[in-house]
């Protein structure tokens, strides 16, 4: 800044480009999960150190969930969302494109889009001194014909901040802070063969309906992840009377389970799976769309083969490293965005297939309203466990308590043919454990190259593809 | 007396183009349904270019705090405070060229 002696009007223009933040390393971090002995120190859910290192070693470098493209169909459509804490507009560009920009002006920093969500949007004007916005992101204007006058005002290299990468797989679009980031394929790895059970199980791919279910939990943001990356084992006893009443017995994982159901880990993204068919589906309450889903199983196996086909409907549960998750069968998708250590605000859509019926879309609709909502069946259950999970660490004693993660610690299968960390059972820590590798390796790792090869990284299996 | 902007084939149905005239402030040239509109390139609201916005049913809208002008009287919509209508100035299409009347007052069409 020109501080009163500098003369010329070149000195001192201030320099807008926008700023990726570079990770750093915390050793000392990752060391709160102990691989060795499956334990993780309950400072990982506590500490605002270790929070405040989240947001920049996860939430500023990973590809975080933004908005599904049936959402934004056309140039101007626009739904704000977070990545982290970081305020997003992700908006449809007029080639069809979608871009996101942080919601911040770079003026003094006020929001430019209050709302939601919106249509055909034709930019986002700054309430507070009116600098405009284009849907690209670009300064269009100010007000009051007062920048006009200064010769010095730089229009031209002053926009929001793009996120710096912006893709999209089978219809879910997500963006990273980190213009560094390996692509949305490495990043996920072999783990789209798992997604593609939910995104590409009939053509004409999938689609949001009926808009977004928001709610705050008072818990820290890992124990929903680590739930959906692989708790089944939670539903027995958590869930047991909400499956009573729906279904009149309790949860059933099928007749098959020692044979059919397992675990998969890519990356800290992991999938817990029964392969019971529609297991989660009966949960919804619809004899319909327990049909559908067994119809839809049966066809599917052309496009997914055999195993996935059945995966469909069934007691399952799926998260995407950190905060993105989902149940098929029941077809809820959600994101965890932290507030802190201790809440999470939690963003819930149902996912259908564009070419289901319209009575089919309409009861996942209602049914995961009735069961994944805030008020529902089973997301009730959840919510207070996480939060007394979270809360009793304020406990200066019970914080330096051991947690047990060792469930299934023996059960890896090395046979089975299929791609990433595969363990026994879907009763089981094992996706868990890799899930809180993965978060030590981002803890620890300052670069791509070290995050892409470490102990969660698919491993290499020599034999199978030989015979 | 009126002024040569340029050819009318270069303004393309529903487009708004930017024509700078010498020793004058920059006009703006539209083509809705066939018709030309000639004003100037600068909004009324807090000037800037209108060119750089473009045209919604029958109004040009300010890109930047989306000010909308009725093509044909100049009125305001959805007017940002103090935002006053826009002015047209007289035009022809002259044999493939257009002409505009950019002395004198201006003059809604
Ligand atoms: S803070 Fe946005 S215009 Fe001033
Ligand atoms: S400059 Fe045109 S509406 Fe403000
Ligand atoms: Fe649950």
């Amino acid at each position: 800044m020109c501080e009163g002696d500098c003369k010329g009007a070149a000195k001192g223009r201030p320099n807008m480009k926008p700023v990726y933040p570079k990770a750093g390393s915390y050793p000392d971090f990752a060391k709160l999960v102990d691989r060795e002995n499956a334990q993780v120190d309950r400072r990982v859910f506590t500490d605002e150190q270790v929070y405040q290192a989240e947001l920049r070693q996860i939430f500023a470098r990973s590809w975080l969930f933004l908005a599904h493209e049936s959402q934004i169909p056309n140039p101007g459509d626009f739904v704000r969302t977070s990545m982290g804490e970081d305020d997003v507009i992700v908006v449809r560009q007029r080639d069809g494109s979608v871009n996101a920009f942080l919601n911040s002006c770079p003026h003094r920093g006020n929001r430019v889009c209050m709302v939601d969500a919106g249509k055909k949007a034709r930019g986002f004007i700054c309430n507070y001194h009116g600098w405009s916005f284009g849907i690209d992101g670009a300064l269009r204007g100010t007000d009051g014909k007062v920048y006009e006058k200064d010769e010095t005002f730089e229009k031209a290299q002053i926009g929001l901040t793009p996120v710096a990468q912006v893709d999209s797989y089978k219809g879910l679009i997500f963006g990273t802070f980190d213009p560094d980031a390996v692509s949305l394929l490495e990043f996920f790895g072999d783990f789209t063969y798992y997604l593609d059970i939910m995104l590409d199980n009939d053509e004409g791919g999938t689609e949001f309906i009926g808009g977004a279910i928001k709610s705050e939990i008072d818990c820290n943001w890992k124990f929903p992840a680590e739930n959906f990356v692989g708790d089944i084992l939670h539903a027995f006893w958590t869930h047991q009377s909400g499956a009573q009443a729906i279904l009149g017995g309790g949860v059933d994982l099928g007749k098959r389970y020692d044979e059919l159901a397992f675990q998969a880990s890519i990356y800290g993204h992991g999938i817990e799976t029964n392969l019971d068919k529609v297991g989660n589906t009966r949960t919804l309450g619809y004899p319909d769309l327990v049909d559908y889903a067994f119809e839809l199983s049966e066809k599917a196996k052309d496009r997914l083969g055999e195993l996935r086909a059945r995966a469909i409907g069934a007691v399952s549960s799926c998260t995407v490293f950190p905060n993105f998750s989902f149940l098929p069968g029941q077809n809820t998708f959600r994101v965890w965005h932290p507030r802190g250590p201790g809440k999470i605000e939690l963003v819930v859509w149902t996912l259908v297939n564009k070419n289901a019926p319209d009575h089919i879309k309409e009861q996942y609709r209602k049914g995961v309203m009735m069961t994944f909502s805030p008020g529902g069946v089973f997301e009730m259950d959840d919510g207070e466990n996480w939060e007394y999970s979270t809360r009793v660490n304020q406990g200066f004693v019970t914080r330096q308590q051991p947690l047990h993660y060792a469930l299934g610690i023996e059960s890896a299968d090395m046979e089975r043919d299929l791609p990433g960390h595969i363990h026994k059972g879907s009763l089981n820590d094992a996706n868990q454990r890799l899930f809180y590798t993965r978060w030590a390796e981002f803890m620890e790792h300052d670069n791509w190259t070290d995050l892409q090869n470490g102990a969660t990284a698919a491993p290499k299996k020599t034999a199978t593809a030989a015979e | 007396m009126m002024i040569e902007l340029c050819p009318s084939a270069e303004i393309a149905e529903g487009e708004i183009k930017r024509v700078d005239v010498e020793g004058l402030p920059a006009v703006a040239i539209a083509r809705h349904e066939g018709a030309l509109y000639v004003f100037p390139d600068r909004c009324p609201h807090a000037d800037e270019s209108l060119a750089e916005g473009w045209l919604e049913d029958g109004r040009v809208i300010c890109g930047v705090h989306f000010a909308e002008f009725d093509l044909d009287t100049g009125e305001v919509h959805n007017p940002p405070v103090g935002c006053p209508n826009l002015s047209f100035f007289k035009c022809e299409d002259r044999d493939g060229t257009v002409f505009a009347l950019l002395t004198g007052d201006n003059a809604n069409v």
